[in-house]
């Protein structure tokens, strides 16, 4: 999951993309309005987290610009101004939630894996595949009642490739979902976590799609 | 008495008495003086015609007297015998001087007038008092209206008082209706015009009540949002702190933790001086200090942060300047200005600090090489939470504020100018201290 941070205080920009990058999730951070709009062309993300009060553009003038642009990728908008007109004008210029400063991390967590979901267009947070349970509020998997133990990205890997079963993810793709910008890369990481998971989930799951990546078949 | 309608009262009072004395005085006078002309004429009116009477026939029977006429006739023949008295009951008046005189019979006055004629005398007396009643009830008569207008007046007076005085009553219950949150002006268009002015003055401070009220709710609201970026980054790291998954992570989030309770403590030390350096407060102790050597101690305030982030930083002053104010938020001014100037200053730049007496008073100049502030920019700068465009700087957004605010209190002046090659430079200039 990569996650597009807007946010020009630095402090909590930093903080808030370890918290993210901790949890699993590939994240980038954009410092002022202009390189947040060239981030949104430039990018697919699956979620955005939005600060208002942004040098050059206000948040809200980047959230609508985007949506009219039909991006519907979700956004969730984390601002200090937490009066009501400013709530109500943040959901209708097209947020998907609204979350105020000072925020607790777990809570921020918890929106942005429920927009997740409403996005994928779920209504139970838990991702079933045949045998397979996902959990991403726990970053747990279950096969057959049995926990079994991934890695970080291990987890995220699969988590990409159940969301949508039948569809291919380039290796490109796939690693767009680990990491953020400034990330290294392992040169061949997305196969070494592919071959971990076979191992560890059974090899018919996840599927080679020769030369143009992987996917998991619908069930 | 401190009350208008009483003082009113009682000016009108002793001024409508001291009004019919004198009128009761001025009109005895005139007709005293008129009753006695008109009384001499017709004393010497009465003479005469008794003259032409007795020389035509000396034994004429002149009419006796019906005993409360004012007249006393006698007459005398030439050998100063009495030949007729009017009045025979009455006291003898036994003189006579020719022409007018006035004359005293047994405590009485009187007013005579004798006529010598070829035969004798001719005298026509009468009282004094005759014409002192008549003058008196002239006086009366002047004076009585008066009085009684009197009271009438008075209720006239209470009553125009109150009528005037309502207006004022209305604007008292108007002001009384306004508090912290209505201050809306009283409306003053139909007052008289003698309050007027008292309303239109309470309108003007009811209106900079309101400007203050207003930036003082914008203030703390301001604050209270600026007060949470800070706390954010306060609960976000100590999160991460709880949950970091091996000791690097741990120790990173420690550090983090460290600067975020650094940056708090920043913005309310920050917060702490703009509200006392408020330039609606009375400045306190002013004394006689040195620039120069303020500046000194403003700049080593900033010496650390200059090191770490590879500025050099100077200053250049003459041995001394005087200037009056306050030593602490001078340094509090110099500090803020050459703080910011080091930390929108690239790394390998320059921080220049001048400080010079100069023939208007003194100067204190800090020039950066840092990207400068677009002239559009230069007024808002100053402004409490303002912060630049490209500011990648986590400041308080204070600093100029502050700057500004103890400017004002010195009433020094601040200029901003793009400094010779690039750069900000920014003047303040202290008058010249008495």
């Amino acid at each position: 999951m990569r996650v597009l941070l807007i946010e020009d205080d630095e402090m909590i920009a930093s903080g808030l993309q370890t918290g993210l990058r901790q949890a699993g999730y590939a994240a980038d951070w954009m410092r002022d309005g202009r390189s947040a709009t060239a981030a949104l062309q430039s990018t697919t993300y699956d979620v955005v987290l939005l600060d208002l009060g942004l040098p050059q553009r206000h948040g809200l003038e980047i959230l609508r610009e985007l949506r009219r642009g039909g991006n519907s990728t979700p956004v969730i908008i984390v601002t200090a101004r937490d009066e009501r007109e400013n709530r109500i004008a943040g959901l209708d210029a097209g947020a998907d939630d609204y979350i105020v400063k000072p925020f607790d991390l777990d809570e921020l967590m918890a929106r942005v894996r429920s927009v997740l979901r409403r996005a994928a267009g779920r209504g139970d947070p838990r991702i079933t595949h045949g045998d397979l349970c996902l959990d991403p509020a726990t970053r747990t998997v279950e096969q057959r009642g049995i926990p079994v133990r991934l890695s970080a990205h291990e987890y995220s890997v699969l988590e990409a490739l159940l969301q949508r079963p039948g569809t291919v993810l380039s290796r490109a793709q796939l690693e767009d979902r680990l990491y953020g910008w400034d990330e290294p890369i392992g040169s061949n990481a997305v196969e070494v976590y592919v071959h971990s998971l076979r191992r560890k989930l059974g090899s018919e799951l996840i599927k080679t799609m020769r030369g143009v990546g992987y996917f998991v078949p619908k069930p | 008495m401190n009350s208008i309608r009483a003082r009113l009262i009682i000016a009108l009072t002793i001024l409508v008495a001291l009004v019919s004395a004198l009128a009761a005085t001025v009109t005895y006078q005139r007709v005293l003086h008129e009753t006695s002309i008109l009384f001499d004429y017709q004393l010497r009116q009465m003479a005469l015609s008794l003259r032409n009477q007795v020389s035509l026939a000396p034994r004429i029977e002149v009419p006796a007297d019906q005993g409360d006429a004012d007249f006393v006739v006698q007459i005398w023949d030439s050998f100063g015998t009495r030949m007729y008295l009017s009045r025979p009951g009455l006291p003898m008046i036994n003189q006579t001087v020719l022409g007018f005189a006035d004359l005293s019979v047994q405590g009485e006055a009187w007013r005579a007038y004798g006529l010598q004629t070829a035969d004798g005398v001719i005298q026509i007396a009468q009282p004094v008092r005759v014409r002192g009643t008549l003058a008196r009830g002239a006086a009366e008569r002047v004076i009585v209206p008066l009085l009684l207008l009197l009271p009438l007046m008075l209720m006239a007076v209470a009553w125009t008082v109150r009528r005037g005085l309502g207006p004022l009553q209305r604007l008292a219950s108007e002001v009384q209706r306004r508090d912290a949150r209505s201050l809306k002006p009283v409306v003053s268009e139909d007052l008289p015009i003698e309050i007027r002015p008292l309303a239109d003055e309470l309108n003007r401070l009811l209106l900079r009540l309101q400007a203050a009220f207003a930036a003082q709710r914008t203030f703390i609201s301001d604050a209270a949002h600026e007060l949470r970026s800070p706390l954010t980054a306060l609960r976000l790291q100590m999160q991460l702190l709880d949950r970091a998954p091996d000791e690097a992570a741990r120790l990173e989030a420690r550090a983090r933790l460290g600067d975020a309770v650094a940056r708090a403590i920043h913005l309310a030390e920050q917060l702490l001086a703009l509200a006392r350096s408020d330039p609606q407060e009375a400045v306190g102790q002013v004394e006689a200090i040195d620039l120069s050597a303020v500046a000194v101690e403003g700049v080593a305030d900033c010496h650390a942060l200059a090191v770490t982030r590879q500025v050099e930083l100077n200053l250049e002053s003459s041995p001394t300047v005087r200037i009056a104010g306050e030593e602490e938020s001078i340094r509090i001014l110099i500090r803020n200005l050459v703080d910011n100037a080091v930390r929108y200053t690239p790394s390998g730049g320059r921080v220049q600090v001048r400080c010079a007496q100069t023939s208007g008073g003194a100067l204190l100049e800090v020039r950066d090489t840092g990207p400068g502030i677009p002239a559009a920019d230069r007024k808002r700068v100053f402004d409490r939470f303002y912060r630049h465009a490209q500011g990648h700087e986590s400041g308080s957004g204070l600093g100029l504020a502050i700057v500004k605010a103890i400017a004002e209190r010195h009433r020094a002046q601040i200029d901003l100018a793009d400094a010779p090659g690039g750069g900000l430079q920014v003047s303040v200039r202290f008058p010249r201290s008495p």
